[in-house]
């Protein structure tokens, strides 16, 4: 088991610092007019999305593992807490399955994208 | 705690109505007692507690001993808050429109009965941060005549945290040591920050190792209510914060303390021995440098015999 | 809840994992941190909750298909469940995202919480008037107009 300090400063603080600026960035693309759209919804649109995914596909794989280990890990730390270190090994279990199910589908959601239909 | 001037010196509500939460360990049973008082200008909760105590209700339990803010025996929690009783004026907590104090004991200690809580495994967490000055040369410390310099900018960087009384509001007052036992507390955790701080102390190193786990600072989330009901204005939160930051760069090779170093004295000169005054004066035929040299041995099991 | 302890049974008297979601445990005065922290947490469970959802649903382009996709889009227009969805997943990032920039200033770098100073009048603890509560509160600010703009853009956009 790692060091309390290593968890918390590179799973917690780190990924928080990183998070700053891919939540930002993350959010923004979603703001219609700065993407030259009229609508929230068509920032959603297939076109949009699939260029998001083929084009800044590794950043997203990125924000979707650093996601994934700040939440579950902070889950992690607030269920030890809660149980005052009970259940210790069973709940660092539980964090590590959700990090690498959640982070596997987040990269098979780049990785594994079909493409768009012809005319669509 | 903040203090407010006008709340302590205003006039209590002529009568207040006491609510007490009480304990019966033979049971296992908690109830809310109440209690009718007169009160008068400048009454303590302390004061009025000890009041029901005497003339309504003598089979209250609570710790108190000072009287005056200082031993840290009287905390508990009044309208909500943990708070030191001697300290609290009623007018502080009871107003006309209100006229009601609520009393209980502190949370996240044991309560053995009514208003007195168990600060046993409060203390073992303070002892076991080691609270005391810790030198690599222990002769040094032991028999020097000198002390270890220290400028007056680091002095005020950790006097704060001296002033701790051990009260346990701050433990009392946390959220995570509501939920977790481990959790090594405000008050432990400052004592931490205070010896890591202060340029007389040279096992740095040893308490950044031993406090970096789950129930060091990393547990600590700053909710600040510690430094907020703290009534010594001692302010763990910010100690907790600077420990976690020192151990952050700790950990990254970046911390870097200064150690201090004993003062000299110029080479040749010994410290004169002051002689005692007239007072102090040993009886008529005690030599005391020979007591020193030799003590005398006192024979204890003959006594006890 | 009473413990054996010995002969006599003493009370645990701990309020538990309530204490973190529930700021009126204890009514500590001058304390809007505490709140904070009662909001990051409730906050950050429940996105740690949502993030799984919202990791499966963005993940149709590639499981399903983008037609499956595409019908679900067509639902974020005006309110629905979906914009709802989005405006309170937004919300609850908003606040996480604001304190924890306030968090990594006090508890990783160590600043905002003031300088340590000797007690005076009125006693008030140096971080409870460091530059952290001005951004705690420009945290709640900043909170309130960027969620309700996030409402704007989901719902009327």
């Amino acid at each position: 088991m790692a060091r309390a300090s290593v968890r918390q400063i590179w799973l917690q603080y780190v990924t928080a610092i990183l998070l700053i600026f891919l939540l930002t960035w993350h959010l923004v693309i979603r703001v219609p007019w700065l993407r030259g759209v009229n609508s929230f919804a068509e920032t959603l649109a297939n076109e949009k999305v699939y260029h998001e995914i083929t084009a800044y596909g590794v950043l997203l794989i990125i924000f979707a593992w650093t996601v994934v280990l700040h939440a579950f890990n902070g889950l992690r730390t607030i269920l030890l807490e809660w149980t005052s270190g009970k259940y210790k090994g069973l709940i660092t279990a539980l964090a590590v399955i959700l990090i690498l199910v959640f982070g596997s589908l987040a990269t098979y959601t780049v990785v594994g994208v079909k493409p768009l239909p012809s005319g669509g | 705690m903040t203090f407010d001037p006008k709340a302590a010196t205003r006039t209590p509500p002529k009568k207040v109505v006491f609510k007490v939460k009480r304990y019966n360990p033979e049971t296992g049973k908690t109830w809310w007692d109440e209690y009718e008082i007169e009160t008068y200008r400048g009454m303590t909760v302390l004061d009025a507690l000890l009041k029901i105590k005497e003339e309504l209700d003598h089979t209250i339990v609570l710790r108190y001993s000072c009287r005056m803010g200082v031993c840290g025996s009287c905390g508990m929690i009044i309208n909500g808050m943990p708070r030191l009783a001697c300290q609290t004026q009623i007018a502080e907590v009871a107003t006309e429109s209100n006229p009601v104090v609520t009393v209980e004991p502190l949370k996240n200690h044991p309560v053995v009965r009514d208003l007195l809580t168990d600060f046993t495994a409060f203390f073992e967490k303070h002892r076991s941060v080691k609270p005391y000055t810790i030198r690599k040369n222990i002769e040094e410390r032991e028999t020097g005549d000198m002390e270890y310099l220290m400028t007056p900018e680091e002095h005020e960087m950790l006097y704060e945290y001296t002033l701790c009384i051990s009260c346990g509001l701050c433990y009392s007052a946390c959220p995570v040591a509501a939920s977790d036992k481990r959790f090594l507390g405000p008050q432990a955790l400052a004592y931490v920050w205070r010896y890591v701080a202060d340029p007389r102390d040279e096992a740095w190193r040893e308490r950044l190792e031993e406090v970096d786990k789950d129930e060091g600072p990393w547990s600590c989330h700053y909710a600040a209510s510690c430094s907020a009901v703290c009534p010594k204005m001692v302010d763990p939160a910010a100690a907790i914060q600077r420990l976690r930051s020192a151990l952050v760069k700790y950990r990254m090779g970046m911390y870097k303390k200064r150690v201090a170093k004993k003062a000299t004295r110029p080479e040749g000169q010994v410290k004169p021995k002051k002689p005692l005054p007239p007072e102090a004066q040993t009886l008529p035929g005690v030599d005391l440098e020979a007591l020193e040299r030799e003590p005398p041995v006192v024979p204890v099991e003959q006594l006890l015999a | 809840m009473a413990e054996k302890d010995g002969k006599v049974k003493v009370l645990e008297n701990r309020p538990g994992w309530i204490a973190s979601i529930n700021p009126w445990v204890l009514k500590i005065i001058n304390n809007p941190e505490r709140t904070a922290f009662v909001l990051h947490r409730i906050t950050g469970l429940l996105m740690a909750l949502i993030i799984m959802a919202h990791i499966y649903v963005t993940g149709t382009p590639a499981r399903v298909g983008w037609e499956a996709w595409a019908e679900e889009i067509s639902k974020a227009h005006g309110i629905t469940p979906v914009t709802l969805y989005f405006f309170f997943f937004a919300g609850i990032a908003w606040y996480h995202g604001l304190n924890g920039i306030r968090l990594l200033l006090t508890e990783f770098f160590g600043v905002c919480i003031g300088k340590p100073e000797k007690p005076k009048p009125p006693y008030e603890a140096p971080s409870l008037k460091a530059c952290q509560r001005k951004l705690l509160y420009l945290v709640f600010l900043l909170w309130g107009v960027l969620w309700a703009l996030t409402g704007y853009i989901v719902f009327f956009k």
